[in-house]
């Protein structure tokens, strides 16, 4: 009887838990591989209310508002030097499930998303919208940033140290 | 500019509807008009006044500067902090002591995503006024201005060349 009650309870914790993450592990000191159940909102209207429709229609960073938790930012995605907002912007407003890695340190915490899911039925897909919004824009790359044409415009501008007139010295 | 989805427009309706009789229909505006606030705004309730603040310290993304995957400082990781943001990163300002303050808007510029204004600042030490806003384990800055900006003066090249990759 008691361990029918001991297995009974710990479904019930699992189920509250959420699906079992299936994030990469990468190494970082302080993260934690979790499925982040809750709201996708705008980090402005989150801490001030002011909340345009569209949470910023992709100029502001999003987040997602875990229900009866915390805030947390959604800083990066799966692509390489990219955040997460292409991945979420669509679901503004809206309850989805984030696959990856909260990163926590004393300084700051931010979450790692990998997979993103609104059906919680369905398949995570991978959140790396970044590089095929900025294919659409700029043609294929094999790295987004080495041919970015805005990072290119700051470099050869402030050079690669930014600061101008200071160049690395060529190779012997 | 973003609009404004705060309390006020369903408080002066609460305002209004409390002026009246308490009948049985007015009692359901008010019920109604709760339930509106609620809609539109969920994030009032939990909006916190914040603090003034004068902020010193280098400018970079977020994710190396936690990650510690790149060297995160100065001249050799400058390269890379120009991507991050451009990557729409999130970028923080890391003060003397080692703390982060993740910048969520410049004066009336709202674009915390892949802006070029803010990519330019990429390394360089900055002195800002602004609101802090601090928030289950972040603190979030409101900039209202960028008091001094004295360019890229932290030199880490030397020692570590061009995070990553090299040059």
């Amino acid at each position: 009887m008691r361990l029918a009650v001991s297995a009974a309870a710990l479904s019930t914790a699992l189920l509250a838990a959420g699906p079992a993450p299936a994030a990469e592990p990468w190494g970082i000191p302080g993260e934690k591989p979790m499925v982040l159940k809750g709201r996708v909102v705008d980090a402005i209207c989150h801490l001030t209310g002011q909340c345009p429709r569209d949470c910023g229609a992709g100029r502001r960073q999003l987040g997602i508002a875990v229900a009866g938790g915390p805030f947390r930012l959604v800083a990066k995605g799966a692509v390489d030097f990219a955040g997460a907002v292409p991945d979420l912007i669509g679901y503004c407003g809206r309850e989805i499930e984030a696959d990856g890695l909260l990163i926590e340190t004393p300084e700051i915490v931010l979450f790692f998303v990998q997979g993103v899911r609104s059906d919680a039925s369905g398949p995570f897909a991978p959140a790396d919208r970044f590089k095929a919004e900025w294919e659409a824009r700029h043609g294929r790359a094999e790295e987004w940033w080495r041919a970015d044409p805005e990072a290119n415009r700051i470099l050869a501008e402030d050079g690669p140290y930014g600061i101008r007139g200071l160049a690395p010295k060529p190779k012997p | 500019m973003a609009a404004h989805h705060g309390g006020g427009a369903a408080s002066g309706m609460i305002g209004r509807v409390c002026h009246r009789d308490m009948t049985g229909m007015s009692q359901w505006r008010i019920i109604l008009a709760l339930f509106a606030m609620l809609l539109v705004s969920p994030a009032t309730a939990q909006a916190q006044s914040g603090q003034r603040v004068t902020v010193t310290g280098e400018i970079s993304d977020s994710w190396c500067l936690v990650s510690g995957l790149m060297f995160a400082k100065g001249t050799a990781h400058h390269q890379c902090a120009v991507w991050c943001a451009l990557g729409g990163i999130p970028v923080s300002i890391r003060d003397a002591q080692g703390k982060l303050y993740l910048i969520l808007r410049i004066g009336d510029d709202d674009r915390s995503v892949a802006n070029p204004r803010v990519a330019r600042l990429a390394s360089h030490e900055v002195t800002v006024d602004g609101e802090v806003l601090e928030r289950d384990g972040v603190t979030y800055l409101l900039v209202d201005q960028i008091a001094d900006d004295k360019g890229v003066i932290t030199m880490t090249h030397e020692e570590y060349g061009i995070q990553p990759f090299g040059n």
